[in-house]
């Protein structure tokens, strides 16, 4: 196996992109990736994304976006994984480049939801759950974070703002981030008197539709002399599980095992532990996903991420700053894309050019990505400085 | 975009639609709901049709105000976590009481009803949501 490493990255902004299509965003995102990698060739391209028959009336997408970055006759390959499409795209471009298959992988996840009516979404983001037995039902996504949300607080006998102030955190990161779909405040007061989703779940406790578009570049390391980057990660490892797609038929539904087994053993490949980790991105699809996360992964006692949240642990200059630009929530949450905003985050993080979100000395960052409660999660770390 | 209703797809289902009717492993107890070859939990191959009791007990309930294509004429709707006796557990609608009478640790029971329509001339399928059990 050899090493695997970021030479670029390029993204566009989370919004609402009714000018552009899927396949423009995909390409703007995978331009700006190489022009930041500075490399001549791409060798594959893997695409993440979970919609694309549904949003843009397209399967075989992959093709269409290599003929838009005037690259057709290179394989392209789409990955649906739900929400970790992007995850997973990124899992086979870094096995293909550190088997020896491939020298220069672009990777592009994208996700173009904008365009549907708010059914239409609530539609697509049903998906993510069993269909036979929970979409059938109109067992809604909110629907499962709102029960999980009850079983969270009542468990561990905690106030509602301690889920209910992850929101209020992923703002204030992504404040002023061009980048980001939400880049202002708000206030605790205000997540908890924006309408009910679902009780006790209300508005600004979850992710919005939107459209997005991000892209890395890896290189395995005999090629990386050819490459004209100077800002270069390494990959440290990657992993995916996958677990029970409902999360009420597992022994513990506040426990995400795929996110606990992904981490578990990504850190293992990469050689570092809990402690060694200076940037993490969580998947906080829901306000109550970022705990069940940080604690399934074992960054936080059972019960406790809250109060490590208003400690001030997760903070831009705490001991484990999470979401640094904003996470699912501020920054936006294209499905397909997303784990690669979040591992573009990182390579900015790792080398030095994440601006006034810039986490000082970071070396290295996970990131979390998963589809549903859980269903499939991977994890990838990133290692910057020495370690690239 | 409609999703729709395939009533081929709703005919496969109707066992555990209709009637709860599930199937548990003989080796391990595990409930699996759909059809399938092999125990999701233990692999193993015995695998038999079982109806879940008709009572269940309410661990959390929430109230879904903005839902899927074919559920939208319902919304607002009320949703559930049941446990049955053995501990399995499932997520379903309820019906015939208000948010403010539900209380965790009720008990339920399976009913049968409407679950979603596609449309106003479409397929219109029924299915089971639960409601409190009147002593």
């Amino acid at each position: 196996m050899r090493t695997v490493h970021v030479a670029g990255a390029g993204y566009t902004k989370v919004s609402e992109h009714w000018e552009r299509s899927l396949t423009e965003l995909a390409a703007e995102a995978a331009l700006a990736a190489i022009r930041d990698a500075g490399v001549e060739r791409v060798d594959a391209i893997y695409l993440g994304n979970a919609t694309a028959e549904i949003t843009s009336h397209q399967i075989g997408i992959s093709a269409i976006v290599s003929e838009e970055l005037g690259l057709s006759g290179v394989p392209a390959i789409r990955i649906e994984c739900g929400e970790a499409s992007g995850m997973a795209a990124f899992v086979q471009a870094h096995a293909a480049v550190s088997s020896g298959l491939v020298e220069v992988a672009l990777v592009v996840g994208a996700e173009k939801l904008s365009d549907l009516m708010p059914e239409e979404y609530n539609t697509v983001y049903t998906m993510t759950l069993p269909h036979e037995t929970m979409g059938f039902a109109g067992i809604t996504p909110a629907a499962v974070a709102a029960l999980l949300y009850r079983i969270y607080t009542e468990r561990y006998e905690v106030p509602q703002e301690f889920v209910a102030q992850f929101p209020v955190l992923m703002h204030r990161n992504a404040k002023g981030v061009p980048h980001a779909q939400f880049p202002f405040e708000v206030k605790l007061e205000d997540v908890l008197s924006s309408p009910y989703v679902a009780p006790p779940l209300r508005r600004l406790e979850t992710t919005a539709p939107c459209d997005g578009a991000a892209a890395l570049v890896l290189v395995s390391g005999d090629s990386l002399g050819s490459v004209r980057s100077g800002s270069v990660t390494r990959v440290g490892g990657v992993s995916l599980r996958t677990d029970y797609v409902s999360p009420f038929d597992r022994e513990d539904p506040l426990f995400v095992s795929s996110v606990a087994l992904s981490v578990e053993e990504v850190l293992l490949r990469s050689g570092i532990d809990r402690n060694d980790v200076d940037v993490l991105e969580v998947h906080d699809s829901f306000s109550i996903m970022a705990p069940l996360i940080l604690e399934s992964a074992g960054f936080a006692p059972r019960g406790r991420s809250g109060l490590l949240l208003k400690e001030g642990s997760y903070d831009l200059n705490g001991e484990m700053p999470i979401n640094t630009f904003g996470g699912l929530k501020a920054r936006g949450h294209p499905f397909g894309a997303t784990a690669l905003y979040q591992l573009a985050e990182l390579h900015l993080q790792l080398t030095g050019r994440a601006g006034k979100n810039q986490v000082e000395k970071a070396r290295s960052g996970l990131a979390i990505s998963t589809s549903g409660f859980g269903a499939i999660s991977g994890a990838a770390v990133l290692l910057g400085g020495d370690g690239a | 975009m409609r999703s729709g209703i395939r009533p081929q797809e709703h005919w496969r289902a109707k066992r555990f639609r209709y009637r709860l009717e599930v199937l548990r492993c003989s080796s391990c107890g595990t409930v699996n709901m759909t059809p399938r070859r092999v125990c999701r939990r233990c692999r193993s191959t015995s695998l038999v049709p079982e109806r879940l009791p008709e009572r269940a007990r309410l661990l959390a309930f929430t109230e879904v105000k903005s839902t899927t294509d074919i559920h939208e004429e319902t919304a607002p709707y009320l949703v559930g976590l049941l446990e049955f006796e053995d501990g399995t557990r499932i997520v379903a609608q309820l019906t015939d009481v208000d948010y403010e009478e539900l209380r965790p640790g009720m008990e339920m029971e399976a009913v049968v009803r409407k679950i979603a329509q596609d449309g106003e001339s479409g397929v219109i399928v029924y299915g089971f949501k639960f409601r409190p059990v009147i002593a």
